[in-house]
């Protein structure tokens, strides 16, 4: 086993904030929508809590963007455009590595370095997620916690009721990706061994034959 | 012998001293009493002062006084209280009329009430308590015979012996008809040359009928029958305002705008008289007038109450253009309503800057939109009555129209204020404005009305109600916008959601007008138009062709949603401010009860909206994404697609770990058995 520095302090610290307020924001927002079926806490607490979660993300966010900017390690999320072929084959490999591979006890495909963090599946979806998702559910979120405020923006839009639809579209996309996220957490050599690191920074990777082997 | 001159000496001395005694005596057979007493009161000087300073002349004619039919009499015989032996005498005598009454009494010695009754005229007299006493009307001492005095005396003179005087006779209905002439105003008049007997006929100086009747009126018509013996009916009808007036049943009679022994020739009554008395000459009386529609105008003016109003001072003429001293227009309308709306219509001569307002308002547009029961100028300020604005105004006038909404207005915090006297209550005009009162229902206007008073509303409102963690007040202002400030502060009101169909380029209500020219029907076949499948309320896939078919012929429309009260009514029910709606949930959940109610409304060009019902499921309908797009209430206008997406998704989110977990355990034989190298890749 050979430990890797994956995770520097504030991305953790931000992953951490993310992913208890990804929960919260989800609960609350389940509690408002549902409040005829639900009855965790009231209404307005449900939009008091949201709203102050919310607003933290969104500071959350830019201690994400700013570390990775001025870092440069921002490329890690973007997949090689000079190799396009090879990224569409590795894309391939990993899926079929969680589709069949894993199943029959291959080798994880893919290595983590701190410069290549993320397969290429990992790839694709977190730059979505970073770079379109959270900030439309960002701007959405902003326009109706205040339609009045942003209601030149919201009417670019199409109307606070398409706004709505489309924070609710991805609010369903992350409460069902939190779920597949979390499960995918626990897909390390032991269940635990990403959460771990996800805490250490230090991510355990198997010994060098292997990796080898599968390279 | 006496001289000659002597002799003519003892013939003058007979002729200057013996003569007058001798004629005193000699005319008639005078006491000896009365000729002691003529002897003092012959003097013309002779008058005594009464109590209320006015001078009774003592002097007696002699001649006169021989000459009458009581020349046998001494004078105590009438004057029983004075003798020689008492006279003259300190007597306190308080007026002529106490003097002449008390006289009088003496003369029922002779003639007693008893023979006088026998006579009609007397005997009515007698039972009057002022009635004339005998003396005002036959004299005094110089009394003759009836016969003879008739023959003597003209016919005027005869009856205005006793109808000088204060005379009036009592009707059945209680009235008090006046008997007495203006002896002058009758010989000013027109008809001052006539004998009396030529208006009231059969009366003479041999005849006086004693007539009774019922009432004034019943007086006044009888008389006014003389008239048309010279003025005739034909006559009469070439003239179109009296053509008019003598077919009407209750017309006043002829003497009740012409007057009676006064009357003059009208242009010389027109010359003297201002021209509201020349209208007021009829029309204190009372007239009216048949419209078309079988309606009796009243054309009755109260002259007090038009002296009270602010247009006191004004000719009427001022008003009723076209009328005058010289010209009365025959005019012909459908009804009342029709006369009170064309009246109305003269008032902005004056009062253009309100006229402008009212152009503006909802009451003309009604009117011209057929609906006769809109107000007009009259209909609030009065018409003769017509006085200063004050701040109970519009309570009593839109009142007269809107009378259902003031017991609730009475009940509001509004009410209250009004009812405790304090100064800026608002009243009707207060929030509605006077003149141009618009239609506020399903709109921001009456926000906006109520932010005058209210001005630091939205700041009240954003001490509680924003979105943390900033206080912005456009949060608080999103809500004052979109719902009604009565949603939240009547108490027992029933709320609902109206989706008001705008114009996305102007941001104006789409006229409903140019939805029925789109669509191709009227106003009465709209509705059939939008509710396709005719269940009698329209649901999101109806509302969805709607909006499609509009926009499909060049409109670019959208519904716009506000929350408001059901009822106008409700809307004045302001409570205080503790017994508002604070709590969100009551419309943040799915299973308010606000969103119960939805309606679809279309504003007419004038603002007067049509409010068509429409199923709840409108709100959270997929189909009404597009044209509701821009109402949207957290918690309670959920589309449920996105309800099922979630469900889905929750699903599959748990499906897919769930599912690779149990492959995972499944496989791990071969796992297993690779590790132990026993079989697999290697």
């Amino acid at each position: 086993m050979i430990r890797i520095y994956l995770h520097p302090i504030p991305i953790r610290i931000w992953h951490w904030i993310n992913a208890l307020g990804f929960i919260i924001l989800i609960i609350t927002g389940i509690q408002m929508r549902y409040g005829n079926i639900i009855k965790l806490f009231s209404f307005e607490t449900a939009v008091d809590i949201h709203s102050w979660t919310g607003f933290i993300l969104i500071a959350n966010y830019f201690i994400w963007l700013f570390y990775y900017l001025l870092t440069f390690k921002i490329k890690i999320y973007f997949p090689p455009i000079t190799h396009p072929i090879q990224f569409t084959k590795d894309s391939i490999r990993q899926a079929k590595f969680y589709g069949y591979g894993i199943f029959v006890g291959d080798p994880n495909p893919h290595h983590p370095t701190p410069d290549n963090k993320f397969n290429p599946m990992q790839k694709i979806s977190y730059l979505m997620i970073m770079a379109s998702l959270i900030p439309v559910q960002i701007i959405t979120g902003l326009f109706l916690w205040d339609p009045k405020l942003f209601s030149k923006w919201i009417n670019l839009v199409g109307g606070i009721q398409i706004v709505s639809m489309i924070h609710v579209l991805l609010f369903i996309f992350f409460s069902a990706f939190i779920v597949v996220h979390f499960y995918l957490a626990t897909l390390g050599h032991t269940p635990l061994a990403h959460i771990k690191a996800m805490f250490s920074g230090y991510e355990e990777e198997e010994e060098e034959e292997e990796h080898a082997h599968s390279h | 012998m006496m001289s000659k001159r002597k002799k003519i000496l003892i013939a003058l001395f007979f002729v200057f001293l013996i003569i007058p005694v001798y004629s005193i005596m000699a005319k008639g057979a005078l006491s000896p009493d009365a000729q002691m007493c003529i002897g003092c009161h012959l003097n013309k000087n002779l008058t005594k002062t009464l109590e209320n300073k006015e001078v009774l002349s003592l002097y007696i004619n002699g001649d006169e006084f021989a000459s009458s039919v009581h020349n046998p009499f001494s004078c105590a015989g009438c004057h029983t209280d004075i003798s020689m032996a008492n006279h003259p005498r300190v007597k306190k005598i308080n007026s002529k009329k106490e003097y002449t009454a008390n006289a009088s009494k003496v003369c029922s010695m002779c003639h007693p009430n008893e023979m006088l009754k026998k006579k009609p005229m007397h005997g009515y007299l007698i039972t009057q308590t002022k009635a004339p006493s005998c003396s005002e009307c036959h004299g005094a001492h110089y009394i003759k015979r009836i016969a003879e005095w008739k023959t003597r005396i003209s016919d005027n003179q005869y009856c205005l012996t006793c109808h000088k005087y204060d005379l009036s006779m009592k009707l059945s209905s209680g009235e008090l008809l006046p008997l007495s002439v203006n002896e002058s105003l009758l010989k000013n008049s027109v008809h001052g040359n006539f004998p009396c007997s030529v208006c009231h006929t059969g009366f003479s100086k041999t005849a006086h009928p004693f007539r009774t009747f019922k009432n004034k009126k019943e007086f006044t018509a009888t008389v006014s029958k003389s008239c048309t013996m010279c003025h005739t009916d034909a006559q009469l009808k070439k003239k179109p305002i009296h053509a008019s007036v003598i077919t009407i049943a209750k017309a006043p009679t002829c003497v009740e705008c012409h007057g009676s022994h006064s009357i003059k020739r009208m242009s010389e009554l027109k010359a003297v008289v201002k021209e509201n008395q020349h209208c007021l000459t009829c029309h204190k009386h009372k007239l009216t007038m048949s419209l078309k529609n079988g309606e009796s105008l009243p054309l009755t003016v109260d002259e007090s109450v038009i002296m009270k109003s602010v247009h006191g001072k004004l000719p009427c003429s001022a008003c009723h253009a076209g009328f005058s001293k010289t010209d009365h227009p025959k005019r012909v309308f459908d009804s009342k309503r029709h006369y009170s709306i064309a009246a109305s219509d003269i008032c902005k001569k004056c009062h253009q800057d309100a006229n402008t307002l009212y152009e503006e308002s909802i009451h003309l547009s009604q009117l011209k939109s057929g609906n006769l029961k809109s107000s007009t100028c009259t209909d609030c300020h009065g018409s003769h009555s017509v006085t200063k604005v004050t701040p109970d105004l519009g309570l009593v006038s839109c009142n007269k129209c809107h009378g259902e909404i003031d017991s609730i207005y009475k009940t509001s915090v509004h009410g209250e204020a009004i009812t405790k006297g304090k100064e800026n209550a608002p009243t009707c005009s207060s929030c509605h404005s006077s003149h141009d009162v618009k239609i506020t229902a399903r709109t921001t206007k009456m926000r906006d009305t109520c932010l005058k008073c209210h001005k630091d509303a939205e700041g009240l409102h954003k001490k509680w109600l924003y979105n943390p963690p900033i206080r912005t007040s456009t949060f608080a202002g999103l809500h004052l916008d979109s719902v009604s400030c009565a949603t939240c502060h009547t108490t027992d009101a029933k709320r609902g959601v109206y989706l008001s169909l705008y114009d996305k380029k102007t941001g104006k209500p789409f006229p409903e007008e140019e939805v029925l020219k789109l669509l191709g029907t009227d106003a009465a076949g709209l509705i059939k138009k939008i509710d396709t499948n005719g269940d009698g309320s329209i649901d999101g896939k109806e509302l969805w062709d709607m909006v499609r078919q509009l926009n499909g012929k060049g409109a670019n429309v959208t519904f716009i949603g506000r929350m408001d009260v059901q009822k106008g009514t409700e809307a004045h029910q302001i409570a205080v401010k503790t017994k508002a709606i604070k709590e969100c949930e009551q419309c943040h959940r799915a299973d308010s009860s606000y969103f119960k109610n939805v309606s679809i409304v279309l504003f007419k060009a004038d603002g007067m909206p049509t409010v068509f019902n429409a199923k709840q499921e409108v709100i959270g309908s997929v189909y009404s994404i597009l044209p509701v797009s821009k109402f949207y209430a957290l918690g309670s206008s959920n589309v449920r697609l996105l309800d099922y997406l979630f469900i889905i998704a929750l699903i599959g989110g748990v499906a897919v770990p769930i599912g690779h977990i149990t492959l995972r355990i499944i496989t791990s034989p071969l796992r297993h058995l690779r590790k132990m190298g026993k079989g697999g890749k290697k």
